[in-house]
């Protein structure tokens, strides 16, 4: 090979050489066309999947209105010291900026004179779970240290006040069963959780607040912000303001729940009253009550749970007491109805009636003589009422109290609601092995044995008597407008029959010796009855029930007390203190020149009834 | 005298390719721009400087550009065991004395925080020795000894670059080397031979790292064959994560994973200058964004249009090198100049490729772009020499 064959066969392999370089060049140049123009948006959204952080800002709780506008449940700004972590962001290893956040913490503690409410664990925790999120670490600060706060703000960086919505019932204790509380709601941590980070609204766990938590709510909006590699937030990309949640407005009147309570002084009962002429309940008191605004605390829960009195439980919906007494309108309304018994009806009472082989006892034990449906009302009259319903036949009983709505909860917008028991042949086998018998009969009617009511169920009751045979649901969300009520059935009860059970009902109030005399009040009508049902070893609870005025009702109103002497002695007193209050408030009676006469407890003895 | 001297420099720069000038100088400028991209919103108040450190580099690097253009290149043919010699000792310096970073001995410090990467200065070193010797005319290129001598040659400092441990450049002198056989006119079966062996010696590796699981051996018999390879867990977590980047996306992967995230969001357009969110927000590490994925931060920012700009430069670059070497009539100047324009190119491709995940990550820079002040100034001295071939390439007595 000659020197110049060689250089020429070199010339040759320098440019294959280049063509082999710039060849490989257009395979990058057309790799780079797949990555940057034809895969651009995958990897765009790629980028947006590992920066992008979705935050979700939860609504502003709407608030709770009684019927005259007083606020019953609202949100009160709660002055907040928050910690922008992004700001004290220390470089290198993380627990050099967890150790800068808690030095910058304790210096604060310092200068606010206040204790640390976060630890070191918090820190870490916020650190590695939500570190773009402002980390609270003082919440409900008090005036003096937002002053303190305000002449030191420029020494910390990075650290600023952060308000953030708190929960509050200006009325504290009163109608706390049916306002009910909130609490923090769970994350939601399913697949379909588009957040990264779930900021928690509250939540109704009880009364209302747990009912009408869907229209208290409001929807969540939420918040877009870019993070850098290390989790700090880099910007805010976009904001989706939360809608806020609904106001809600109760029927309840927060002067006649707050009479109800009055009277009630936190012993165990239940005070409800209803407007009969729409079901709205105007008052839902029960007593033993608790504070919300007090339950902050474990140890404080744990004491409300742990009291004997159990405060928790709403008694005027899920207590189920024998009613005793008070459903002995219900037996001589279904008499009637059933044709079988007239108004004229007799039953002489020597003091007892026996019904298979077992005295009923008369609370009267020298016995009321003969008397007619009227005065049995009036004079509560046991014998009269096994008598009457044993000819009239249980099954009519049962149907006409199921058909009202016992035995079943009344739809009332609270959760924890008791049906009640109303039992019946089927029931007595199932549970207790044996057939219904004459004797049970007896037993129901005068509101003993088996049957248990709620005072919820007996106010329902109540109104129908009141408004002419109109069952109203037991309402306590005011609609948008409309106050016509929840209209359920009509009762077929002729006006006659029905006169002859206000009439009873009417003596029972205002005649001589009237079982419910202690409810009188000089300048109106009411009508009533009182009751007294024994359970476990002479142990009673005493009912009163009652509408007013008689002749065109505005209230229809249930009193009930566990561990009572009797409806007539231990109710009926403090029920003519409630009615009193609410018909002066309401301009029907004026106000009462002195106190109500002091009670003779010499005469109990003969007048409590059975 | 003196005066003429400078004349003389004047009219052989004014005789330089100024194509290869106009380029050499873009790219220089691009390097400037993006490196302060990379490093401006950056928290490390030592890193967002680099730009000007880089303009330094520069600097010196145009000083030594000028400098071997001037000079005769046939003057390295004297130095080039002195300069070979050099570099090696060098080399074995560092492994005792150089400072460790990112888990290798790459630093040999000066003064101070001012230091040079020995295995830099080898890549230029080893290329002028071997054009030297494959352009004696005595070499008789067909004999598999000569062919041998030259091995030995590469193998000593890649070998000892290899110990530092610093895979990626150690292997970047074999192609260079092979590229330089090639052009010399060793005869292709050799070089195929030495491209068949190359292949053989990967095809080991992955075979070692991969068959016991794709077989389904034991964890502790892949443990044990892994180790076969020779590579470091380091290495063998890069090679991983090219062939399973799920495998471990927050370690090894991250780099590969965030770099194509930048490159493939750039679109066509790219987000605009300063405004890569991948680098921005410190997605692809601050460590490296200026160094070896400079490229990605071109190509978020200027999207393809921009990567294509860039690897036109550098076409441009190496047409210009291998234009020198196709001009001159001098053997040696040619495998100077093919040899430069070779370890550019690799260079190139192999930082490319690896930034768009089409090969693994390799701390191998980009040319006149990555930050760096060793590499600035070796390849601004090897472009020197590529205008030294030019400026003399229409000389008669060179041709025997």
């Amino acid at each position: 090979m000659s020197t110049r064959e060689r250089a020429e066969s070199v010339r040759f392999r320098i440019r294959l050489l280049l063509v082999a370089m710039l060849l490989a060049f257009g395979f990058l140049a057309v790799h780079l066309w797949q990555v940057q123009v034809l895969r651009a948006s995958e990897f765009s959204s790629s980028l947006d999947r590992q920066s992008i952080r979705r935050v979700r800002l939860p609504g502003i709780r709407g608030r709770i209105f009684d019927r005259n506008g007083t606020c019953l449940a609202d949100n009160r700004p709660q002055y907040c010291l928050a910690i922008y972590t992004e700001e004290l962001r220390q470089r290198g290893r993380w627990s050099r900026t967890v150790d800068k956040v808690d030095e910058v913490i304790d210096e604060m503690a310092l200068v606010l004179g206040i204790p640390r409410q976060v630890t070191r664990e918090d820190i870490q925790m916020h650190v590695q779970r939500r570190l773009p999120l402002p980390f609270l670490v003082w919440r409900g600060l008090d005036e003096r240290a937002l002053a303190r706060w305000a002449e030191n703000d420029r020494v910390f960086v990075g650290v600023d006040i952060y308000v953030e919505p708190e929960r509050v019932y200006p009325l504290g204790l009163s109608a706390a069963h049916v306002i009910g509380y909130v609490g923090r709601a769970d994350a939601v941590n399913t697949e379909d959780n588009p957040y990264h980070y779930y900021l928690p609204e509250m939540e109704g766990k009880g009364g209302v607040e747990k009912t009408a938590d869907k229209r208290l709510r409001g929807r969540a909006g939420g918040r877009l912000i870019r993070v850098d590699a290390s989790g700090f937030k880099y910007e805010e990309k976009g904001e989706r303001e939360p809608v806020p949640g609904e106001d809600v407005i109760l029927t309840l009147d927060m002067d006649i729940q707050a009479m109800a309570e009055t009277v009630l002084i936190n012993k165990p009962g239940a005070v409800v009253v209803m407007d009969p002429r729409n079901g709205d309940v105007l008052a839902l008191a029960s007593a033993p009550a608790f504070d919300v605004s007090a339950l902050g605390s474990q140890t404080a829960w744990q004491a409300v749970l742990d009291d004997p009195g159990r405060p928790l439980i709403n008694r005027a919906i899920a207590g189920q007491y024998p009613p005793g007494s008070v459903f002995k309108p219900l037996v001589a309304l279904t008499a009637l109805v059933s044709g079988r018994v007239t108004p004229a009806t007799e039953v002489s009472c020597p003091g007892y009636i026996t019904v298979g082989n077992k005295p009923f006892r008369c609370w009267s034990r020298r016995g009321h003589g003969t008397l007619a449906m009227r005065k049995a009302l009036e004079q509560s009259c046991n014998p009269y009422f096994i008598d009457i319903a044993l000819r009239t036949e249980y099954k009519r009983i049962y149907h006409m109290a199921a058909s009202i709505g016992f035995g079943l909860p009344t739809g009332i917008e609270l959760d924890g609601e008791a049906p009640g028991l109303l039992p019946d042949d089927e029931w007595k086998r199932r549970e207790r092995r044996d057939a219904w018998r004459p004797g049970d009969t007896a037993n129901v009617a005068i509101g003993q044995g088996a049957l248990l009511v709620t005072p919820l169920q007996m106010v329902m009751f109540t109104s129908a008597l009141a408004n002419g045979g109109t069952i109203y649901r037991p309402r306590l969300l005011r609609g948008k407008g409309g106050t016509d009520g929840d209209f359920v059935k009509r009762m077929a009860w002729t006006p006659a029959q029905l006169a002859v059970v206000r009439g009873g009902m009417h003596d029972v109030v205002h005649a001589e010796q009237g079982t419910g005399k202690r409810v009188r009040l000089d300048g109106v009508e009411m009508a009533a009855k009182t009751g007294t049902a024994q359970y476990g070893n002479g142990l009673k609870h005493a009912w009163v029930i009652l509408y007013a005025p008689y002749e065109a009702p505005r209230y229809a109103v249930v009193m009930m007390m566990e561990n009572a002497v009797s409806g007539g002695i231990t109710v009926a007193p403090k029920l003519r203190e409630l009615m009193q209050m609410l018909l002066v408030r309401d301009g029907t009676l004026v106000a009462p020149p002195s106190i109500p006469a002091e009670m003779d407890l010499d005469v109990i003895e003969g007048e409590a009834d059975a | 005298m003196r005066d003429k001297a400078i004349a003389t420099a004047f009219k052989q720069l004014r005789k330089s390719n100024w194509l290869l000038n106009g380029v050499v100088g873009m790219l220089l400028l691009l390097g400037v721009l993006f490196v302060y991209s990379a490093c401006y919103v950056g928290d490390e108040t030592e890193i967002r400087p680099l730009y000007l450190r880089q303009l330094l580099w520069i600097a010196v690097g145009l000083v030594c550009y000028i400098g071997f253009a001037l000079t005769d290149y046939r003057h390295l043919k004297r130095f080039e065991w002195g300069i070979y010699g050099g570099c090696l000792c060098l080399l074995i310096v560092v492994l005792f004395c150089g400072r460790t970073i990112y888990g290798a001995k790459r630093w040999l410090m000066l003064f101070g925080e001012l230091g040079i990467q020995p295995s830099e200065l080898a890549k230029l070193g080893t290329i002028v020795l071997l054009a030297g010797r494959l352009s004696e005319p005595a070499r008789q290129l067909h004999r598999p000894v000569e062919l041998l001598q030259v091995l030995a040659l590469v193998a000593l400092p890649a070998g000892l670059i290899m110990l530092q441990p610093d895979l990626g450049t150690a292997m970047v002198f074999l192609p260079t080397a092979m590229v330089l056989m090639f052009v010399a006119g060793v005869p292709l079966r050799y070089v195929g031979g030495l491209v068949g062996i190359g292949a053989a010696l990967v095809g080991f590796v992955l075979a070692a790292l991969f068959l016991p699981a794709v077989l389904g051996a034991g964890e502790a018999t892949q443990e044990r064959i892994a180790s076969l390879s020779g590579l470091s867990d380091y290495q063998r977590g890069r090679i991983e994560v090219f062939f399973y980047p799920e495998k471990d996306p927050l370690g090894a992967g991250w780099n590969k994973r965030q770099s194509e995230i930048a490159v493939g969001s750039g679109g066509l357009k790219g987000k605009g200058y300063l405004r890569g969110t991948q680098n921005i927000l410190g997605f692809l590490p601050r460590s490296v964004a200026p160094t070896d994925f400079i490229f990605s931060v071109v190509a978020e920012e200027k999207g393809f249009v921009g990567s294509v700009t860039v690897l036109v430069l550098f076409g441009l670059l190496i047409g210009c090198g291998v234009w020198a070497g196709l001009l001159t009539l001098d053997p040696l100047a040619r495998l100077l100049c093919a040899g430069i324009a070779s370890l550019i190119f690799f260079h190139v491709f192999i930082n490319v490729a690896m930034t768009i995940g089409l090969m693994p990550i390799t701390g191998l820079p980009l040319p006149l772009l990555s930050y760096g002040g060793s590499f600035m100034i070796v390849m601004m001295s090897a472009l020197g020499i590529i205008q030294s071939v030019y400026i003399r390439s229409d000389r008669r007595e060179t041709y025997r």
